[in-house]
């Protein structure tokens, strides 16, 4: 019996020692994070004063509604609660793509006011219904009102969607970029006008994402 | 034979405490990289900072306090710091594996257009 306790002692001595030895050298040489890292903004919003949403080229119209109107309202709205510049909106008549290029197109804009930017684009809107044959699945047994082969449609709605970020005071661009989703629905009911919204959606969380520079979970390693 | 185990007991003991407080221990830059990262896994990201900048003191030529600084800059939007203290991690210890990953990835997301362009290339 004594002799049992004294292995237990000598057992638990070793056992505090190994502890010891593990506490004194420590652990592994790195510490992987994951840390909400900000992105670098392409531009500063703060240098400007007002943020002038312009009219945009649409080089294919939508049927239902209009484009122009629902664009410029939708990035009036969003550029008002995401950002604290003053938001205003004014209207031009974009001819072609090279317009973007044209400095003193855009100097003359708003020439009045000093520390706007201008937010334009351009933008195609294509609707496409695709038919298909869907056939009948195969069944081990018979049943008493059989599937039978059908013509489905899907419709197919792509908007391509051309940003800029143009300094009103010297006509250059500070950003562009181009947005490119596609939706297909099969409920007929899905209107361009509900694939529109859809489409926007995406593309507001990637714009603001990249020009406010927001936050993104990224994995680092610090060394120890 | 008990008088053996008595004595390597002891000598275990004594050995230990000896790594514990002397060898092992990490000295001062070590420590205030230690602390650094502890901070830093807290998200206090101005102490961990504070803490790294003097283990750059107290040793310059250590990779982790430039690494490790370049990630905190990074972390509070210093670019330009953060690409400096990178590289010079990078020159100082050019084959380290984590020191290089971080820096692909800060040089990926200084690139113009970065990561959702990439995606977007992808998808199509």
């Amino acid at each position: 019996m004594r002799m049992r306790t004294k292995i237990k002692k000598r057992n638990s001595l070793i056992l505090l020692l190994g502890l010891l030895f593990f506490l004194s050298c420590g652990t592994g040489e790195h510490v992987r994070l994951r840390i909400e890292m900000p992105r670098k903004a392409p531009i500063n919003l703060g240098d400007f004063e007002e943020i002038t949403i312009t009219s945009f080229l649409v080089k294919e119209e939508a049927k239902d509604f209009d484009l122009n109107k629902e664009l410029t309202e939708y990035f009036a709205v969003e550029f008002g609660q995401k950002v604290k510049n003053k938001i205003s909106s004014t209207e031009v008549s974009l001819q072609n793509e090279e317009v973007f290029q044209d400095k003193t197109f855009w100097q003359k804009v708003s020439p009045d006011k000093k520390g706007t930017l201008l937010f334009t684009g351009s933008l195609e809107y294509t609707e496409e219904v695709r038919k298909a044959i869907k056939s009948a699945s195969k069944r081990r047994f018979e049943e008493p009102f059989p599937e039978e082969s059908r013509i489905e449609e899907r419709r197919f709605y792509s908007l391509s969607l051309h940003l800029y970020l143009i300094d009103a005071q010297s006509g250059d661009a500070l950003y562009k970029r181009t947005f490119k989703e596609s939706k297909a629905y099969k409920n007929p009911n899905q209107t361009a006008y509900f694939a529109f919204c859809d489409m926007m959606l995406n593309i507001r969380d990637k714009l603001f994402r990249q020009i406010l520079g927001e936050e993104q979970i990224q994995e680092r390693y610090l060394i120890k | 034979m008990r008088e053996m185990n008595k004595k390597t007991i002891l000598l275990l003991l004594l050995l230990s405490l000896f790594m514990l407080f002397t060898r092992c221990a990490p000295p001062l830059p070590k420590s205030q990289l230690h602390f650094g990262i502890l901070a830093a896994q807290r998200d206090l990201w101005d102490e961990a900072i504070f803490r790294w900048k003097k283990a750059v003191q107290l040793e310059p030529d250590s990779s982790s306090a430039h690494n490790n600084l370049a990630v905190a800059y990074e972390k509070k939007g210093l670019w330009e710091e953060s690409g400096k203290e990178y590289e010079v991690a990078l020159e100082l210890n050019p084959k380290n594996e984590y020191i290089q990953a971080n820096y692909e990835k800060f040089k990926q997301r200084m690139e113009k257009g970065n990561e959702d362009e990439d995606k977007d290339k992808k998808k199509k």
